[in-house]
């Protein structure tokens, strides 16, 4: 049993922070809910929701995501919701409220809870949400040539709507510090595999200041999955999230659905989950350890890091038959089983490749030309980390023990022995260091989980009974990058009615502009690399837009390419 | 240190020697498991949609042409290679074949049409009919989507039974917003 | 007869270049374990550039000019240089202050070409090179005085001769070792190919060029790469002189492969530095050769 000591008094378990907050905002509080020992439900009233929030937080709460969501048809509200996250005492809090679609105005958090600034601009988007006080509220998430008054979540909204673009609208980006020279990366750049617009100021070689406009990469899963597709079919749009952390998205929503259903896993289900998991760790860890050499001009260490990375994507074509979407998880369980044959096979690669990861250390690590050109590079100190809610190697680069899997275990990783490595370098060396670890890591917990799977236990456990709707389900998964978090609502019809997807970089993408500061414009493709980004992860929400007639030609040929439903 | 670890870096590279494969000139078939295109045998499949019913894509369409033919319909186009379809098959009929190499021109390549003439009702001497709702339209068919073939529409909505309005909503569908 | 081994110079330097980056290139590709292009691809690049469509976006006429100086000044000094063991026939005309303004003026062609349009990343990568030119040339500098020291006089060829023919020493010594640690910035790789590093500045100064312009460009750099080597080797490896003319050509040439091996096989092994952390770097070996050649003025 952990304890978090920071804040005023010692927060042990869920019954000790609901009694605090009952003593504290008798009349706010509506009510709580504990379906379960690491999961409390708080319903707000939404006046007092700032409070109870900066409460929180003070009292030792990571500010994970918020999730708004549309309730016109039953209560005509617009719900929202917070969470946070007890790492010490391992469960998290969610707080509920809802405001009155006439008058969807609540108290924005922004200002004290700097990590909060992206989710409210893009419950403002897409569901009409208006926060009182937001430092910088401008559009995040929606095109800037979108109509006003259109919120994509809202059910009166189709999925696949294309309004007409608004007039002679730009995004206006923010002020230059003065002296300074505006260079744009993006939203087409050699330095960034995915689009997104990177304006940074820069004066002779410094870096002043960066404005980020982003979310060039809309799809509009979330809601396509609320509107078109059923349960078990989600997993295998989760798993497209990423091209890199496809299986702990499909892993986080299958296991946040279990929960709001009260559905049961087998280990050995469990045990094939969290192997497959591990799998996807080494392979995008070796992946971004190329990606860090390629962006500090050491192409050597790029190709030989995707030479070993390649041996990981054979071994899963031959276990899941593809060599990145795995497909292997569904609600209930997971499709594919892992084999004794198939055990010693994974062994063996694990041996080949740990052996090559630890030449690759050697000559990197002690490399001082890559010192060089990453110690000191992107500083962020351990209390702006705290504040921006970092997660993931990023956040642990930086001195913060955190990793969900020993916080919040799930799966097979309660019964697995390893070590979060943490560095206190709070730069991009830290980052490197703390992932070359995090590989060993890996096979070491594989190397577990093979020898530890039950032996029998169906590979799928059935619901037994329809899902009741209107469950309150979440979830987290330790992905390679950080944290991602699953909010599901339960809805009728089969499908989820509210499904929210937060991955690791929509928290860690906030805090580059901090740790761009005073850096030389050189190291700006390391510094924003160091947080490993995948944009797709963090682009998925709201309608697909197909661009606009409008004056930038080049956009609507590209947003028409990159858009995945394409009519015939 | 600066030296050695260079050295190093040189000699990491001797052992492994030059990767490159000579695909496509020698040719490099994917291990067996592999989900490659599906493919459907016209002789084991029953008709139940099944796979139309869970396909995530919706690229799988169903269609009753008239009393006793039913067309199935596989539209490669939009397939994520995912292997539902071949996990639901009662009869085992679809099977992720080991062909990736699926890029063409013609979009007959990737398609896969079956017309199955389906059974009679050994009572009424009918072939069941989705076009009807009775009850075991609706214990059986949960999610199942009704497209319209020729204009190769995605599936707007799922519902858990046939419906006629949704039939002629499909077939009339226009995109909204202009 | 003379101007003969001069035009035989620029054209040996001409069609030679590319070859040695087609080598770089597939060492390179051999240290991160892959094939490699073969070993004409340049030329091939070259010739396909020749045929595409020069786009000025500029509207200035510099913008067109820059790459013909460059390439102009380039083949000068390819004229002058000392290749195999006889100097050409303009190498009575001119001096080693020509060869060093001939190179220079090529730098400053990239720099006219990169400053006349307006695109940030050309003005951020033509920035660095002009502070790498700056810190740089200097080295190049100091290995020819070095040179015309010990050979008592300016000629090019006299220069580049001199450290043998007055005897090898401490200064001759110190300056190889310089030169070998200025070698990869002179040739432009990491880790010093900073003004045009792909990921931070989308290929730097050169980035609106296209076409025959962007041809040109490429045979500047590929030439000025193999006239470094060169220099290099005429320099420092005694060997040269003396030969007969065709076996003397043949030694130069394979002691230019050996740097060019040299100079991948570095490239390949180091990331790239920052502009700040180089400077550091230059400024300590300009310091280096200025005493090299305090000391060959002294003698030794």
């Amino acid at each position: 049993m952990r304890v978090t000591d920071i804040g005023e008094m010692a927060i042990r378990n869920v019954k000790d922070l609901s009694e605090i907050l009952k003593a504290a905002f008798p009349a706010a509080i509506k009510g709580t809910e504990s379906p379960a020992s690491n999961r409390l439900y708080v319903d707000v009233a939404a006046g007092a929701v700032k409070d109870v929030s900066l409460k929180l937080v003070s009292l030792g709460g990571r500010f994970q995501i918020s999730v708004g969501y549309d309730d016109i048809g039953r209560r005509n509200a617009l719900g929202y919701i917070q969470t946070f996250a007890f790492d010490g005492a391992g469960f998290i809090a969610a707080l509920r409220t809802e405001v009155p679609v006439a008058s969807p105005e609540l108290d924005s958090v922004a200002a004290d809870i700097p990590g909060a600034d992206w989710p409210e601009r893009e419950a403002a988007d897409l569901l009409g949400l208006k926060f009182k006080g937001h430092p910088k509220p401008k559009r995040l998430v929606l095109a800037d040539d979108w109509p006003e008054g259109i919120h994509p979540l809202r059910k009166d909204v189709p999925y696949n709507l294309i309004p007409p673009a608004a007039e002679d609208v730009a995004y206006r980006l923010d002020e230059a510090p003065p002296g300074t020279t505006v260079v744009p990366v993006g939203p087409f750049h050699a330095s960034l595999h995915e689009p997104e617009h990177f304006a940074v100021y820069v004066d002779g070689e410094t870096i002043k200041g960066c404005d980020y406009r982003g979310f060039m990469v809309h799809r509009g899963i979330e809601k396509l999955c609320q509107t078109q597709v059923t349960y078990n079919e989600v997993p295998f749009i989760a798993e497209r999230i990423c091209g890199i952390c496809g299986s702990v998205h499909a892993a986080a929503y299958a296991q946040a659905v279990e929960e709001a259903g009260g559905m049961t896993v087998s280990r050995r289900a469990a045990y094939i989950r969290t192997i497959m998991l591990e799998i996807e760790r080494l392979h995008s860890h070796l992946l971004w350890i190329g990606l860090a050499g390629h962006m500090i001009g050491f192409d050597t260490v790029f190709m030989q890091a995707w030479r070993v990375r390649e041996r990981i994507m054979w071994l899963s074509e031959r276990i899941t038959g593809n060599r990145k979407t795995y497909g292997m998880i569904i609600i209930g369980g997971v499709r594919r089983d892992i084999t004794p044959e198939i055990g010693d096979e994974v062994l063996g690669v694990l041996s080949e490749v740990e052996a090559e990861v630890r030449i690759l250390m050697k000559s990197v690590i002690g490399d001082t030309a890559v010192h060089r050109r990453t110690k000191g590079v992107g500083y962020l100190s351990k209390e702006d980390a705290v504040r921006w809610c970092l997660v993931g190697p990023t956040a642990r680069a930086r001195g913060i023990r955190m990793d969900v899997r020993k916080d919040h275990p799930y799966a097979a990783y309660g019964e697995m022995e390893f070590d979060v490595p943490v560095a206190d370098s709070c730069d991009v060396w830290g980052t490197v260091v703390v992932r070359f670890l995090e590989i060993f890591e890996s096979i070491r917990i594989l190397r577990q989980a093979l020898s530890k799977m039950p032996d029998d236990g169906p590979l799928q456990t059935a619901a037994g009974a329809p899902l009741a709707p209107l469950k309150h389900g979440l979830f987290c998964v330790e992905a390679p990058r950080g944290e991602v978090i699953h909010y599901v609502i339960t809805g009728e019809e089969n499908r989820p009615e509210r499904w929210r997807v937060r991955a690791p970089t929509y928290p860690n993408l906030q805090a580059v502009p901090s740790m761009l500061m005073n850096n030389q414009f050189a190291d700006f493709p390391i510094i924003v690399g160091s947080i490993d980004p995948c944009y797709s992860c963090t682009d998925r929400v709201a309608v697909i837009e197909i661009g606009a007639k409008n004056k930038y030609i080049l956009d609507r040929n590209k947003l028409e390419e990159i858009s995945r439903r394409r009519k015939t | 240190m600066w030296l050695t670890s260079k050295i190093k870096q040189i000699l990491m590279v001797l052992k492994p020697g030059v990767v490159t494969l000579k695909y496509p000139f020698e040719p490099r078939p994917a291990p067996e498991n592999f989900r490659g295109a599906p493919h459907w045998d016209h002789t084991k499949c029953v008709g139940c949609a099944g796979c139309a019913n869970h396909c995530p894509a919706r690229t799988i369409l169903v269609r009753d042409l008239c009393q006793d033919i039913r067309i199935l319909f596989y539209d490669g186009s939009r397939c994520t290679y995912c292997g539902r379809c071949a996990d639901l098959c009662p009869e085992k009929a679809i099977v992720m074949t080991e062909r990736f190499e699926l890029a063409t021109g013609d979009r007959e390549d990737i398609t896969e049409n079956l017309e199955l003439f389906m059974l009679t009702c050994q009572r009424c001497g009918r072939c069941y009919d989705m076009e009807i709702n009775n009850a075991i339209d609706k214990l059986d068919l949960k999610g199942y989507r009704y497209d319209s073939l020729k204009a190769r529409m995605v599936v707007r909505k799922t519902s858990d039974r046939m419906d006629a309005e949704l039939l002629d909503e499909t077939e009339n569908y226009q995109r909204p917003g202009k | 007869m003379r101007f003969l081994y001069s035009f035989l110079n620029w054209l040996i330097f001409l069609f030679c270049a590319p070859f040695f980056e087609g080598v770089m290139r597939r060492i390179t590709a051999r240290v991160q374990s892959r094939k490699g292009p073969p070993l004409l691809q340049p030329y091939y690049d070259i010739l396909k550039l020749l045929g595409k469509e020069s786009m000025n976006s500029t509207g200035h006429r510099i913008f067109n000019a820059a790459p013909m100086i460059a390439f102009a000044s380039i083949s000068a000094v390819a004229v002058l240089a000392p290749l195999g063991s006889r100097p050409g026939a303009l190498a009575s005309h001119a001096d080693i202050i020509t060869l060093i303004y001939l190179l220079t003026l090529g730098g400053v062609s990239v720099l006219l070409g990169a400053l006349a349009s307006r695109n940030t990343f050309a003005v951020i990568g033509a920035s660095r090179e002009m502070v790498t030119m700056i810190m740089v040339e200097p080295v190049l500098a100091m290995t020819l005085i070095l040179g015309a020291v010990k050979a008592k006089s300016l000629m090019p060829v006299g220069a580049a001769f001199g450290a043998k023919t007055a005897g090898f020493g401490i200064s001759s010594a110190l300056m190889l070792v310089v030169y070998l640690l200025a070698l990869q910035a002179f040739a432009g790789r990491q880790p010093f190919d900073i003004p045009e590093a792909e990921v931070e500045l989308l290929e730097g100064p050169y980035i609106e060029y296209s076409g025959p312009g962007y041809a040109l460009f490429r045979c500047y750099i590929m030439m000025k790469r193999m006239f470094y080597a060169g220099l290099f080797i005429a320099a420092f490896v005694p060997v040269i002189r003396g030969l007969p003319y065709v076996l003397g050509l043949m030694a130069h040439l394979a002691g230019i492969l050996v740097v060019f091996v040299i100079i991948s096989l570095v490239g390949a092994t180091n990331p790239r530095l920052r502009i700040d952390q180089a400077v550091k770097y230059y400024a300590v070996l300009i310091l280096a050769a200025l005493c090299a050649v305090g000391l060959a003025a002294k003698g030794f």
